[in-house]
């Protein structure tokens, strides 16, 4: 059943072998660490190339010639089983930069060198195995095991308040896989314990929609109670309004590297398992409960936006400017019209790119200032006039800034302006509250652009430098990609086109 | 006769090696000098692991042969019992090593630990193959009677007395209750052989239901007890807090691991094989007491300031998640409980063994001392870590590959609610896990200077003993073979 290429193994692997290499460098070394750790990522970055190259944008679903699949568990049917598809594909290749860029933002770190570098490349490697895994098991695994680092690198190099951070994060997630877990094996169960019955794709297309489900001795339809035990395992981690109180938290307590994989990538794990497991496997339950879900997003767009503008705390402001974005996302998710999914994937993919800028842009300004207050808690001004001092830095900021408010030319907007399109028939009110919040979104960023860079330049932000060569440089690869992407979105269209088709011909049948 | 005899002896080998063992243990002790420090008795020590060495590699040789019953069909050796003895011989040998090195046993009694040890894994061999109700009785009162002892090894301690009589007490009383019970069985189903219990259950009648109902309620008060089930569970914060670590950390294995096999399989000779109303009232009984016993342990953790007690908590929650796959009744349930039994057995003792080699150093083992442990062992705070994790039930974890096998034996009946709130209750448990996991990692420790507080030994024990604990999490593949071949023989 294995395909002809292990590619996806390699790229799946390679930060494991990453890791090994970290352990094994002496703790001293540091240098041979990071350069390690670089080269490692610049290889998967390679490889995930290589991946795109191989890539056909005509099949709608798995590509066959780079699947695996390798028995593991025979008694239950568990497969080591990897595919990618045009939904997972912008995420892998997301996840590859931005890493890659992560470790050039970590040149910093101080603190237990070693370790950090260990525990990122971990991270990256248990990020693609959930991007992968086509075994709900092994998607499982990755999904709760990615947890593990992510908890000491928030714990160990975050900030003041990181140990609650980290133990909130933990649980909170933790929480919500457990329900997906009591779904999986009730799939298992349901769908006869045979060769299929934790594959993904097998599973898709509705078989559940005439079962139903006792509980507390009422006869329940199954695809719906179990759609909502998956709903809530996903919605934690995008966050989903009401299950997003850890994301302020951990973003904030997170160092910027860890922050920005959190934004970049973790967060679209959550909307990804809508795409792969929720929406295939029940698509009448995902149809029933699409009102819900555009609501919440509404919510989501709203509700974030509000608190990204109360913020005094320039990270706090972009973590919850994240949750008024993931909003957008939900909405695409619940249009389930062509443009609304695909507007919702690559919103995944651009929110990934854009965000990411706005965290590393924070980090360079925190080592600088070693603080993030826009106004101080006693009421002074805790940064102005960067304009003028930072020139390049302030450069940067505004297209960051543009693209996650999602300004016509820059990547942010053609994401949006699909998804809008995609739900304005099925939600108009909807629709138009949600413009609101983009214009919401507009307005506690420039209000926040206006207060830290204009105006007069306060004392202690004199001897502030500009950015150097090492951060211009990781900064650059995403500059392009939220400008071309914001002229040119057609590569990333033409790579999700077909599966995101096939999913909503799909949800199109309920 | 006497042939037969013979030849069921011939079965009976590490049993009886057991036993003699226990023998020469006390011949061994009784022949040093009374002023000799108590861990300095190697031959003691000796003596007791070539016992269990050899008992370990005889069981090791049986477990694929076929079920035998014995002593006129009053004990039975079958893969599935022969599973649960190798896992309390590995684990009454390392409760053996960490008495020896622990300061929290008095030098003057650790000959007796040992011996007393023995004596209960011998309870607790009887226990796992027992096959009537008066060898069943029999095995819960040798292995109690021991353990009131053990309880209450620290002498001059006052909570240490004040444990072992309460224990006694409880035990005394449910022990009882549990004979009252039996004596009702046998009246009704005129037997005590668990073969003919097992036809005689499809031809009762209402009236016999009547009366079976609250006589077998009796009879599971006396192993609830044993294995701290919600309600019988009053017993134990006491034990666990008066008794000494190395103790605790024996009672939370040996005593736990034995009951639950005689739960697994009494609740199959009486239930698995016919339908009636005594199933339906049992199942939802068993029910009703598992969640309850995990949320109570669970709760009843969090609390904790001493890591010991947290993890005796824990370990009523682990049994209660046993308890789980009892409620499913058959070889899928039985399969999971052996799993997770194994996989149990190392989590417990590597927590237990790294707890007890901080609270020798500090004098207590409140969650403070475990501050940054990662700085002065690395190691050995990450494989504490691992194995939180793991007792929580993380992936890819075998503590993971437990619990996943027992929500697949609960979910495979479609008790679907059950299901969740097992999976919660590994949400709380993670806290709690998680408080020792940050302190080690992400604090740091109270004194600048670094401490030694693992010797070389026991830090290679404490490894290899966590090597089961991860590749059972991702290699289970065999560990599940054996365990589905490990059949309950009943008839």
């Amino acid at each position: 059943m294995s395909g002809s290429s292990s590619l996806l193994s390699w790229i799946l692997w390679m930060p494991m072998i990453g890791v090994l290499g970290v352990l094994l460098i002496p703790k001293a070394k540091e240098n041979a660490i990071r350069f390690w750790a670089l080269i490692n990522t610049a290889m998967t970055m390679i490889l995930s190339a290589v991946l795109y190259m191989k890539f056909d944008n005509t099949i709608p679903g798995m590509q066959s010639a780079l699947e695996i699949k390798k028995s593991w568990i025979s008694q239950f049917n568990i497969h080591y089983h990897l595919a990618v598809d045009g939904i997972s594909l912008p995420m892998i290749l997301l996840t590859s930069l931005l890493l890659f860029i992560c470790i050039l933002a970590s040149w910093t770190v101080k603190k237990q060198i070693k370790g950090y570098f260990a525990l990122l490349l971990f991270l990256q490697s248990t990020v693609y195995g959930v991007f992968m895994a086509m075994d709900f098991f092994l998607f499982y695994v990755y999904w709760e095991v990615m947890l593990i680092p992510m908890f000491f690198l928030i714990g160990i190099w975050g900030g003041e308040n990181r140990e609650y951070a980290a133990v909130k994060f933990f649980l909170y997630t933790f929480f919500g896989s457990i329900l997906m877990l009591v779904g999986m094996v009730a799939l298992y169960f349901v769908t006869g314990q045979g060769e299929d019955s934790f594959n993904i794709l097998a599973m898709s297309g509705g078989k559940f929609k005439d079962l139903t489900v006792d509980l507390f001795g009422y006869a329940l339809p199954f695809a719906k109670v179990f759609f909502i035990a998956l709903f809530i395992g996903f919605a934690i981690k995008v966050p989903v309004f009401p299950f997003h109180t850890w994301l302020p938290h951990a973003h904030v307590q997170a160092p910027t590297a860890i922050s920005v994989i959190l934004a970049g990538v973790l967060l679209k794990m959550g909307t990804y398992g809508f795409l792969r497991i929720a929406y295939p496997i029940f698509p009448s339950a995902s149809v029933y409960f699409s009102d819900a879900i555009a609501w919440l997003g509404l919510i989501n767009v709203i509700y974030g936006a509000f608190c990204a503008m109360a913020q005094t705390d320039v990270k706090k402001l972009v973590a919850y400017s994240s949750v008024s974005h993931m909003g957008f996302v939900m909405l695409g998710l619940a249009a389930m019209t062509v443009q609304g999914m695909n507007g919702a994937v690559l919103q995944m993919f651009n929110h990934g790119t854009s965000t990411a800028m706005m965290f590393l842009l924070i980090g360079i300004l925190y080592e600088r200032s070693h603080h993030r207050w826009i106004v101080r808690p006693d009421g002074t001004k805790g940064f102005g006039g960067l304009y003028t001092q930072l020139p390049v830095f302030s450069i940067v900021f505004i297209i960051a800034m543009f693209a996650s408010m999602g300004l016509p030319g820059l990547s942010g907007f053609i994401s949006e302006a699909l998804i809008f399109l995609g739900i304005y028939e099925r939600f108009t009110t909807i629709t138009v509250i949600a413009v609101l919040g983009l214009l919401l979104g507009a307005a506690y960023l420039l209000w926040m652009f206006k207060r830290m860079f204009f105006g007069e330049v306060i004392e202690e932000n004199k001897s502030y430098t500009d950015m150097n060569a090492r951060e211009v440089f990781y900064m650059v690869p995403l500059c392009v990609a939220v400008i071309l992407f914001g002229i040119w979105p057609s590569p990333l269209l033409d790579m999700m086109k077909a599966s995101v088709g096939k999913l909503v011909s799909l949800l199109a049948m309920y | 006769m006497a042939l037969q005899y013979l030849a069921s002896l011939s079965h009976y080998v590490p049993e009886a090696i057991m036993c003699l063992t226990m023998v020469f243990l006390i011949m061994v002790e009784s022949s040093y000098d009374n002023n000799l420090k108590g861990s300095a008795k190697g031959m003691l020590y000796s003596t007791a692991y070539l016992g269990l060495l050899s008992v370990f590699v005889l069981l090791v040789a049986k477990i694929g042969n076929e079920p035998v019953t014995i002593f006129t069909g009053s004990l039975v050796i079958d893969p599935f019992s022969n599973i649960a003895k190798i896992v309390m011989v590995i684990g009454t040998a390392a409760a053996i090593y960490l008495s020896r090195v622990s300061k929290d046993i008095y030098e003057e009694v650790k000959a007796e630990y040992v011996i007393l040890a023995v004596g209960i894994l011998i309870g607790g061999l009887l226990l796992s193959s027992a096959n009537n109700m008066l060898i069943l009785y029999i095995g819960v009162e040798t292995l109690s009677i021991l353990s009131y002892v053990m309880a209450s090894l620290k002498k001059n301690d006052e909570r240490s007395s004040e444990a072992g009589l309460k224990y006694a007490l409880y035990g005394g009383v449910t022990s009882g209750i549990m004979l009252f019970g039996m004596s009702h069985i046998f009246g009704v189903l005129g037997t005590i052989q668990f073969s003919e219990i097992y036809t005689g259950m499809s031809a009762i009648t209402s009236s016999d239901a009547l009366i079976l109902m609250p006589a077998f309620l009796m009879f599971f008060a006396g192993i609830g007890y044993k294995i701290a089930c919600v309600p019988f569970h009053m017993w134990s914060p006491d034990v666990y807090e008066g008794a000494p670590l190395p103790v605790t950390n024996f009672f939370s294995i040996v005593p736990k691991v034995a009951g639950i096999i005689v739960i697994v399989r009494v609740t199959n000779v009486f239930f698995a094989g016919s339908e009636n109303i005594l199933k339906e009232s049992w199942i939802v009984l068993l029910m009703i007491i598992s969640a309850l016993t995990m949320t109570v342990g669970n709760v009843a953790a969090i609390g904790q300031r001493s890591v010991k007690r947290m993890l005796a908590y824990s370990s009523i929650s682990h049994a209660g998640v046993m308890l789980l796959g009892v409620v499913v009744i058959g070889e899928i349930g039985n399969r999971a409980i052996l799993f997770y039994a194994i996989t149990y057995l190392f989590m417990t003792t590597v927590a237990f063994y790294v707890t007890s080699f901080v609270q020798d150093h500090y004098g207590n083992d409140h969650f403070e001392r475990f501050n940054g442990l990662l700085k002065n062992h690395p190691l050995m705070a990450i494989l504490m870590s691992i194995v939180m994790f793991s007792l929580a039930g993380l992936p890819p974890l075998s503590g993971f590959v437990a619990k996943f096998n027992i929500l697949s034996a609960v979910i495979s009946e479609k008790y679907y609610v059950l299901a969740a709130i097992a999976g919660f209750n590994s949400v709380i448990s993670l806290y709690y896990y998680l408080k020792i996991v940050k302190n080690m990692i992400f604090r740091d420790s109270e004194s600048e200077e670094s401490v030694s507080l693992f010797d070389f030994k026991s830090q290679a024990i404490i490894a290899a003993f966590s090597i089961p604990v991860v590749v059972l999490g991702i290699f289970w593949e065999q560990v599940l073979v054996i365990a589905n071949g490990a059949k309950l023989f009943i008839q």
